[in-house]
């Protein structure tokens, strides 16, 4: 159960991940060709880091009319298989994230694929504002730790002022 | 056929605005070898094409806006863009460069870089989707502040598009306009953006979906994480002073130090610099909650130096912006105030109205220095109580000054070098010009590298062409001893021009390329620095470097070692000597204020500091034979040219008899451009 996890707080909006992951994956330096995407919205000073999130209800793999797309079994990934892709486009409507695209030039549609359970862009995303969890279990233990931690405090600082 | 270079976009384009024509040509590849790109090509082209008789502000003069080869590629800090032209300001070579995410989506679309000519009837707008690129009406957008503007064609376009724009300032002559890209990121020295409304351009709005190729891609990925890791495992990166308070955190530094201009340039210690510090400005108004406290960065940086926030409430409730030390600097101490909510609203006015906000506080700061002094009468101020530290007095001047209204506001819009000559009355004392251009938040009694760099900068005083922070940082003196010869501290003259020099060539370079200046000229992460630390045992393991020679040419192909590249790097400081010596620049120029030599520093750390005029006459004498320049008339000498294989610049110059040998240089005659009369053109153009 891999997933990439994306947490806008950290991101500053280098766009290292766009660039990592169209130069893996495209061989040139292209953000129009990346699976991951900086959404920036320079006017309220915010950069939100999008990409496909493998949803275990994936719409995308609902609305294929071909069953063009499937779960990969070592990664869990969601992958499109481009030889029964006829292209109709109904994924990119269905994907409430925006991380299904076209390719124009070449006629296909793309997507992230996880780079098969090691991740490109995740390397280069010194902030982790973009991480690669291979099992999304550890990521319930982490915010049950974060949680426990805040309780521990504000338990602390009850007793603090019991004792005032 | 010649192999295509990597990196490179490989043509650029040419809009001629009077003919409404629009081309594209290809960049040559000579003319990446010798000048890479960014400032280097933009200089050329500027030497190439414009007279030294042209008037800044007529359609004759050239705007060149350039990208460099690594842009928009994952190397470390790879979004610069340089814009270079004739200043309306200085009247001598105009340069501004600027970072974030416009350039490389300029490469994107397919070109390097941008020629503006001629100038439009009506206003415009230039409008670049990949292949398709025309000149669109900006009659709506004339008048609106850059905010607006921006906004308005982020609509008109699509919210994909990266937009520069010139604000209301620029349209109406203020010399120094900028061109702010994205809202907050500005070229805004050198006036840049009022040769871009003179030209009746409004904004260049840009969309790419192309790709960037390199030269060797096999190669490319481990020499762009070798400069990463340079950053993040350099010491003074790992202290996260910089990337978590951005570059306002300098105000304490300077003021530590001593070199924090105050009260225009009276002193150099400001008592409320913790009011408007950038722990301060974290605290109140940054907008993210993180450990990385609103930090942005340009593109495919790590060091993530802008800081974005946002007044929530009270008098100036609702402005928001990135916020950077120099312009924070420049309307807060300099001009006295210690309140950072009108420091932080007096710099986002500047960005909307499109001004420099460097010349703009700067004036303001000088005018109220003059005013003191009483040189400024209460009748020329319009009832204005023009006493440093009065924030709202200073709101008030920057939107005369933006809207050109009242007499102090249209004088303001000529700049501290013009104003302060135009009252006379000894005025021009008190500004801090260099070739007419105003000094930055660095004092220069306060760091004599710094301020000799001022002196040699070749867009008027400036920090940015050497920005040798060198002397600050608590470096080793072995490295100091192996690359300048001498052991290098704050207030010394020995080996200043070395690494002034050594400072410029590498910024000329990293100009060039499209690097920024933290890079090499702060961390200091770039080859041989890290290196000298592993050699003298500073460091324990061999540390990575950032490698410029190993970047261009897995990125371009173009093989060039180190030396070869500073060598490149002292060629564009020449091409853009050469330009100067055409306007008139000599010698004489190359000089401090006199006020930096007169006065002790009255106050603080520093106190009792100045720059000694002897010893930096000297300085200077060094500093051009270095060059091989001409100590007497500060011309390039023949030999030198020969030597950077520079035969057309040659030419030119022996032509107009700028030109001197190595063995007689005593001996000069030739045309000479009255540098006077083209300064004034500028600010009577400002002034109708």
């Amino acid at each position: 159960m891999g997933k990439i996890v994306f947490n806008p707080n950290l991101c500053t909006g280098c766009r290292a991940c766009e660039l990592a992951c169209s130069f893996y994956c495209e061989g040139i330096f292209a953000p129009s060709k990346s699976r991951i995407r900086v959404v920036k919205m320079d006017w309220q000073g915010v950069d939100v880091p999008t990409g496909c999130e493998h949803c275990e209800d994936a719409p995308c793999m609902l609305v294929c009319p071909v069953k063009a797309i499937y779960r990969d079994e070592d990664t869990d990934a969601v992958l499109i298989d481009c030889d029964t892709c006829i292209g109709c486009k109904e994924c990119i409507v269905a994907c409430p994230f925006g991380a299904i695209h076209f390719d124009g030039r070449k006629g296909i549609l793309y997507k992230c694929d996880l780079c098969f359970g090691d991740p490109e862009c995740v390397k280069w995303c010194f902030t982790k504002a973009i991480e690669y969890v291979p099992d999304v279990e550890i990521l319930s233990e982490k915010v049950r730790a974060k949680h426990a931690s805040k309780v521990a405090k504000a338990g602390e600082a009850s007793r603090k002022l019991a004792t005032l | 056929m010649e192999e295509k270079l990597g990196g490179y976009a490989g043509k650029f384009l040419r809009v001629d605005l009077t003919s409404n024509r629009i081309t594209t040509e290809p960049l040559s590849r000579d003319l990446c070898e010798n000048y890479i790109g960014g400032r280097g090509i933009s200089g050329k082209i500027i030497f190439d094409e414009v007279k030294p008789e042209t008037d800044p502000l007529s359609a004759d003069n050239v705007l060149a806006i350039f990208t460099g080869p690594i842009v928009g590629t994952l190397g470390l800090t790879s979004g610069r863009l340089n814009v270079s032209t004739i200043s309306p300001l200085t009247g001598i070579y105009g340069n501004a460069n600027t970072g974030a995410n416009w350039g490389p989506e300029l490469k994107y679309a397919g070109y390097d870089g941008i020629v503006l000519t001629g100038k439009a009837e009506t206003p415009k707008y230039l409008y670049i989707k990949d292949d398709r690129v025309e000149l669109r009406d900006a009659t709506h957008l004339w008048g609106k502040g850059v905010m607006d503007t921006t906004n308005i064609l982020l609509e008109e376009c699509g919210h994909e598009f990266r937009i520069g724009a010139v604000g209301p300032a620029a349209e109406k002559g203020v010399l120094f306009g900028s061109i702010i890209f994205d809202f907050w990121d500005a070229a805004a020295r050198s006036g840049v953006g009022t040769v871009m409304a003179s030209k009746n351009l409004k904004a260049i709005a840009v969309r790419g979906t192309g790709g960037i190729e390199v030269a060797r891609p096999k190669d490319y990925r481990e020499v762009a994480m070798e400069g990463w890791q340079a950053l993040l495992t350099d010491p003074g990166f790992k202290t996260q002073e910089h990337p978590a308070l951005g570059t306002m955190v300098v105000m304490s530094w300077e003021n530590a130090l001593g070199s924090l201009p105050t009260r225009n340039f009276r002193e150099t210690y400001f008592e409320g610099a913790s009011e408007i510090s950038a722990e301060r400005f974290r605290d109140l108004y940054n907008v993210k909650e993180t450990p990385i406290p609103a930090g942005r960065a340009c593109m495919s940086c790590a060091n993530r130096c802008k800081r974005f926030g946002k007044i929530q409430s009270g008098k100036y409730a609702g402005t928001k912006g990135n916020i950077e030390f120099e312009t924070a600097c420049a309307f807060g101490s300099k001009c006295g105030v210690s309140d950072l909510a009108a420091v932080f609203h007096a710099y986002m006015l500047a960005n909307d109205y499109g001004m420099d906000g460097i010349s703009c506080g700067n004036m303001i700061a000088t005018f109220m220095e003059l005013y003191e002094e009483g040189i400024l009468d209460k009748d020329k101020t319009d009832g204005l109580d023009l006493h440093f530290g009065k924030a709202d007095t200073m709101i008030e001047m920057i939107h005369r000054i933006g809207n050109m209204q009242s007499e102090l506001g249209r004088l303001g819009a000529k700049g501290a070098y013009h104003a302060t000559k135009e009252l006379g009355n000894g005025a021009s004392y008190y500004t801090s010009c260099i070739k007419g251009m105003d000094t930055i938040g660095t004092d220069p009694r306060g760091a004599i590298g710094f301020g000799f760099g001022f002196a040699v900068a070749s867009r008027g005083s400036d920090h940015l062409r050497a920005h040798p922070v060198f002397e600050m940082l608590r470096i080793p003196k072995e490295i100091g001893k192996e690359l300048f010869g001498a052991e290098i501290t704050l207030t010394g003259y020995e080996g200043k021009p070395q690494m002034v020099s050594w400072h410029e060539n590498y910024a000329a370079l990293s100009d060039s390329m499209g690097i920024c200046r933290f890079m090499h000229a702060s961390y200091y992460i770039q080859y041989p620095i890290p290196e000298l630390y592993y050699k003298y045992g500073y460091r324990k393991e061999s540390p990575h470097s950032l490698k410029f020679h190993d970047w261009l040419a897995v990125t371009t192909g173009i093989d060039m070692d180190y030396e070869q590249l500073m060598k490149v790097g002292e060629r564009i400081i020449n091409l853009e000597r050469a330009i100067n010596l055409r306007v008139g620049i000599r010698r004489k120029d190359d000089t401090l204020p006199e006020r930096f030599f007169r006065e002790p520093i009255p106050t603080g750390p520093a106190k009792g500091r100045k720059v000694d005029k002897k010893r930096f006459e000297q300085l200077v004498d060094k500093y051009y034979e270095l060059r091989g320049w001409d100590k007497k008339t500060g011309f390039i000498t023949e030999e030198k040219l020969r030597e950077l294989r520079m035969d057309d610049v040659l030419s030119e110059l022996k032509l107009r008899g700028l030109l001197v040998s190595g063995q007689h240089s005593a001996e000069i005659s030739g045309v000479k451009v009255k540098k006077s009369e083209k300064r004034q053109s500028g600010a009577k153009k400002a002034g109708k």
